[in-house]
């Protein structure tokens, strides 16, 4: 071990100070020939002069024993490559084309790869920041495979009294609700959570103190922990929050702590406050929609607590039966992580594979510009081998210059990567944690590995050109050895080809996302977007306790908004179309075909409104009859259908009159169909536009949304509505005005994104493989110039000559093309999923994307073609 | 050239570890300490020398230090001397020479 460490110390000594070592060497050469000469003088009575010239022979060549010396100090190869990377630069400094163009396609190539290596890292690869997030477990209720659903307080009190499962188990429910800390009160995230909550995370406040369990009881004083950005806009910074209070629709809580900063979302669910869930003794099994997260014990594994929950779920049951029927409702634990991730991996995957494509085809662009190179230098390399350089080292040499280019390109890429990064989070899908990436030391690390890779990659093929040739004096005399060889020839052909063929992939995929766009942009989503206004509207707790209360309010302040000028109608509703995820639907059984007992009820949108609410929202009445004022629910509630629905369920058209039961509630009169309304889409655009409607009579919220009709701009109409609804209650809470044209928008943000950006990678792709094909033809042509020179004096005709070279490129890419066309079938199905009525080997995508391709292969081969039909025969023949 | 010989590889290191057996020598020295035991037989290649000189010190086997040569007139000279690992060394590779030397001579003896 000592011995380890005083060699490598040696060496290190070294290779700091070489110069000094040969200092020393020297200096004991010096005294061995003087002594040696010495003993010559004297034994064989020679003159100095002679002595010292024997002395020196005897020695041998002093500058190859010292090389000799050198090399047993064993960090020879430092200096060589010290040369080398000196030697390369200089290089690369004397053909400042090919160094600029090969930088900047890797630099292209790389810098995508960082930016999705990033926010992949950011997304899939680093840990939630809990501890051990892997023991972290949200519960669901699931009645089948495709079909599951968040718990309800009862499902948690359960699972806290009978779970033998987790350390920690806790309930988050999130609102948007009014919150007031002095000010006016405004819309913001809430969670509301039990003390439990905190202690699976595993998290505790950075100020002050968490929730504890003598909070978690409905009569403990209310308090709440708020986020550090709530503390420092709302209450004057982390230290100055703790004991101030704070108004939760219309609750007063005192803050006992705030959170990290990092802390902007808790469990997947954003937050500003989160108050104390003080869960009130559950009446009925539902309502659901509440996350129930628990820690994992030591040694328990998923599995055992899928158990454990199956258990927990059999002994709720009978519980409740009569509010929830589904017998096949269980409760499953799921991890943390894959809730939070989601259909993040797939869509990652789709960039990563797209930046992966696109920096091959970088790679094999630089890999062909490099042969160019290597065809023109093969004179100097010769030289070298001729001179005594060896093999090796002339490889290492033109490695060492494909290896500088590519880190070259690894610094710009990462420059590039920073920027990539800012923009994939800017436009980028909805991911969760996106926000989180950044260029750190593993994507640097990450962006100089996949330079180095790409760096022998392209210095790959000389050498082993080298290699298998040798480099002796017999090249010296073709000087296009390289260039010329009918191998060469092929190689760079196939590095053609294979760009071709990587990016038909890239293309059909980013045409079928395009298309599968377009189609789903024009979906009629059931409503006239272009003249509609919706606002959420909140009214403080205190005052509005009531459902008389709120009644009257609304009916004094829709009255008021139809009196705004411009204003053609208004209705409410307690929630709106294009909610996604977040929608509420409901179960219910009809009466003429009950499902069986204990099985799934099926379910529907379920939207309470008020009869203006079709007329605002430009919703059709196709059947039956409308909302009535007589129609106030009590022992004769009736329900609006959509046409979807009535044609699933009632196919034969007889959907009007007919009775069913909601919400599984067996103990509640039947509901009625009276009327059939045109079509909505609730959830996304593209799924079946069913849904249900009831009127809004009792059990107003204090929280629904407001749908203003307006003759003209929508967004015009704003100040005067809110001025309206304000006018009758000051304290009322407005958020999220926007016209419904802006919703419509953001609803398909997500998949609009993902196509541009994978149609930007498919651009780049194709501008690359076009290049590529530019460069090889240009260089055919250069090479054959004196062939072509010949052709054209014995006759050939300048159109034959274009068509000649134009076949040439086109024949490579339609090969590329071809093989590509196979890869893009497998990355279609693949994609199938995620189009929207596009088939994923729909033949005019495909057809038009092979067109494309081979237009652009064309636009590219044509210019070298023109160039060699334009030669001089004469010129060229009298050159060669 | 005829009445000298070639050394054989791997036979240096041993020779070099005996020169150095009965104190320290400078370079030039143990070169000449070879000739002078093998009866001027044996010619130490020079540019093979010092490098092996080196490789020894890397081992571990003889350590260097700088000092004055009186033959040289009070010239700097780098001493090399054996360690404690030399010495052990040396022992196992003479052993190893003596085994392999008389064995190859039992060979060339058999008729």
């Amino acid at each position: 071990m000592r011995l380890a460490i005083r060699r490598m110390m040696r060496r290190v000594r070294a290779l700091l100070h070489g110069a000094a070592l040969d200092r020393e060497l020297d200096e004991e050469v010096r005294l061995h020939v003087a002594l040696e000469a010495q003993e010559l003088e004297r034994l064989h009575r020679l003159a100095p002069d002679d002595a010292r010239r024997r002395a020196l022979v005897a020695f041998g060549g002093i500058e190859r024993y010292k090389e000799a010396h050198r090399d047993a100090r064993g960090v020879r190869w430092v200096d060589e490559l010290r040369q080398d990377i000196r030697y390369a630069a200089r290089a690369l400094g004397r053909s400042p084309t090919f160094a600029i163009s090969a930088v900047a396609i890797l630099a292209l190539g790389i810098g995508a790869c960082t930016a999705v290596f990033a926010v992949v890292d950011a997304v899939v690869i680093s840990h939630l920041p809990y501890p051990r997030d892997d023991r972290l477990i949200r519960v669901y209720e699931r009645n089948s495979p495709t079909n599951q659903w968040p718990l309800s307080v009862a499902d948690f009190e359960a699972i806290r009294a009978w779970q033998q499962s987790f350390s920690d188990v806790g309930l988050l429910r999130t609102v948007d609700a009014p919150v007031a800390a002095g000010g006016e009160p405004q819309r913001m995230a809430v969670g509301y959570a039990t003390s439990g909550f905190f202690r699976a995370l595993g998290i505790a406040p950075a100020v002050g103190r968490g929730l504890g369990a003598a909070d978690d009881p409905p009569g403990a004083p209310p308090v709440a922990v708020v986020s550090h950005r709530f503390a420092a806009e709302q209450l004057g910074g982390d230290r100055a929050a703790v004991g101030r209070t704070v108004d939760v629709d219309d609750v007063a809580y005192t803050v006992v702590g705030v959170l990290d900063p990092r802390f902007t979302s808790l469990a997947g669910r954003r937050g500003d406050v989160w108050p104390d869930a003080r869960l009130a003794p559950p009446k009925r099994r539902g309502p659901f929609g509440m996350v129930v997260i628990g820690r994992l014990k030591d040694g328990v594994s998923v599995a055992d607590a899928a158990r454990d929950l199956a258990r927990v779920s059999r002994r709720e049951f009978p519980v409740w039966q009569a509010s929830f029927q589904d017998h096949d409702a269980v409760l499953v634990p799921i991890s943390l992580r894959r809730v939070m991730l989601g259909d993040a991996p797939r869509t990652l995957v789709l960039f990563g594979a797209a930046v992966v494509l696109v920096m091959l085809i970088a790679v094999a662009n630089v890999a062909g510009l490099m042969l160019v190179r290597a065809a023109g230098r093969w004179r100097e390399v010769s030289l070298r081998a001729v001179l005594g350089a060896t093999r090796g080292r002339i490889a290492r040499l033109l490695v060492t210059e494909s290896v500088l280019v590519s880190l070259a390109g690894a610094a710009a890429g990462i420059a590039l990567g920073v920027v990539g990064v800012r923009v994939l989070v800017a436009v980028g899908p909805k991911v969760p944690r996106l926000g989180e990436a950044h260029v750190h030391a593993r994507a640097m690390l990450f962006a100089i590995v996949v330079a180095l890779g790409a760096g022998l990659v392209i210095g790959a093929y000389p050498v082993v050109h080298l290699a298998r040739r040798g480099a002796g004096p017999g090249v010296l005399g073709g000087e296009r050895s390289v260039g010329g060889t009918r191998r060469t020839h092929a190689v760079r052909a196939a590095f053609v080809v294979a760009e071709f063929a990587l990016a038909l992939p890239l293309l059909a995929v980013a045409a079928l996302l395009l298309n599968s766009f377009v189609r789903l942009q024009r979906v009629n989503p059931g409503f006239d977007a272009g003249h509609v206004l919706t606002m959420s509207v909140s009214l403080p707790a205190g005052r509005y306790a009531s459902d008389t209360a709120i009644a009257t309010y609304w009916t004094r302040a829709l009255d008021g908004v139809r009196g705004v000028p411009d204003v053609v109608a208004a209705g409410v509703a307690d929630q709106l179309p294009l909610s996604g995820g977040n929608l509420d639907e409901n179960n219910f059984d009809l009466l003429d075909r009950p499902v069986p007992a204990g099985t799934a009820q099926p379910v529907t949108p379920w939207t309470v409104v008020t009869a203006d609410y079709f007329a605002a929202l430009g919703v059709r009445l196709l059947d039956g009859r409308m909302f009535a004022a007589s129609d106030t629910g009590g022992q004769h509630p009736v329900l609006l259908v959509s046409r979807s629905w009535a044609h699933r369920y009632f196919p034969d058209g007889t959907a009007i009159g007919r009775k069913l039961v909601s919400g599984g509630c067996t103990s509640c009169p039947p509901v009625t169909i009276i009327g059939i309304t045109s079509d909505v889409t609730y959830t996304n655009l593209g799924d079946p536009p069913e849904g249900a409607y009831e009127p809004l009579t009792e059990g107003w919220g204090r929280s629904l949304h407001l749908v203003v009709r307006t003759r003209g701009d929508p967004g015009a109409a704003i100040p005067g509505v809110s001025a309206a609804l304000r006018s009758v209650e000051p304290s009322v809470t407005l958020s999220d005005a926007m016209p419904m044209a802006d919703r419509l928008s953001a609803s398909i943000a997500d998949p609009r994104h993902a196509a541009a950006l994978v149609a930007g990678f498919a651009l780049a792709a194709a501008l690359l493989a076009a290049i590529g094909i530019f460069g090889t033809l240009s260089y055919t042509v250069s090479m054959r110039r004196r062939e072509i020179g010949v052709r054209l004096a014995l006759g050939a005709r300048r159109g034959e000559v274009t068509g000649m070279i134009v076949r040439r490129g086109m024949t490579h890419a339609a090969v590329g093309a071809a093989l590509g066309l196979v890869a893009a079938a497998g990355a279609a199905r693949w994609l199938a999923s995620k189009l929207f009525q596009v088939s994923p080997a729909d033949p005019l995508t495909f057809g038009g994307v092979i067109v494309g391709l081979l237009l652009v292969a064309l636009a590219a081969s044509w210019a070298p073609a023109r160039r060699a039909a334009a030669i001089d025969p004469v010129e060229a023949i009298r050159d060669a | 050239m005829a009445d000298r010989a070639d050394l054989l590889q791997g036979t240096l290191d041993l020779l070099i570890l005996k020169t150095l057996v009965l104190g320290p020598l400078h370079g030039w020295a143990i070169s000449k300490r070879l000739r002078q035991l093998s009866d001027d037989v044996l010619e130490v290649g020079q540019g093979s020398l010092y490098p092996a000189l080196y490789r020894l010190e890397d081992r571990g086997w003889i350590r260097a230090e700088w000092g004055t040569s009186p033959e040289a007139g009070g010239r700097r000279a780098k001493f090399y001397s054996l360690t404690a690992d030399g010495r052990r060394q040396f022992a196992a590779e003479r052993s190893q020479w003596r085994l392999f030397s008389s064995a190859v001579e039992r060979v060339l003896k058999a008729t």
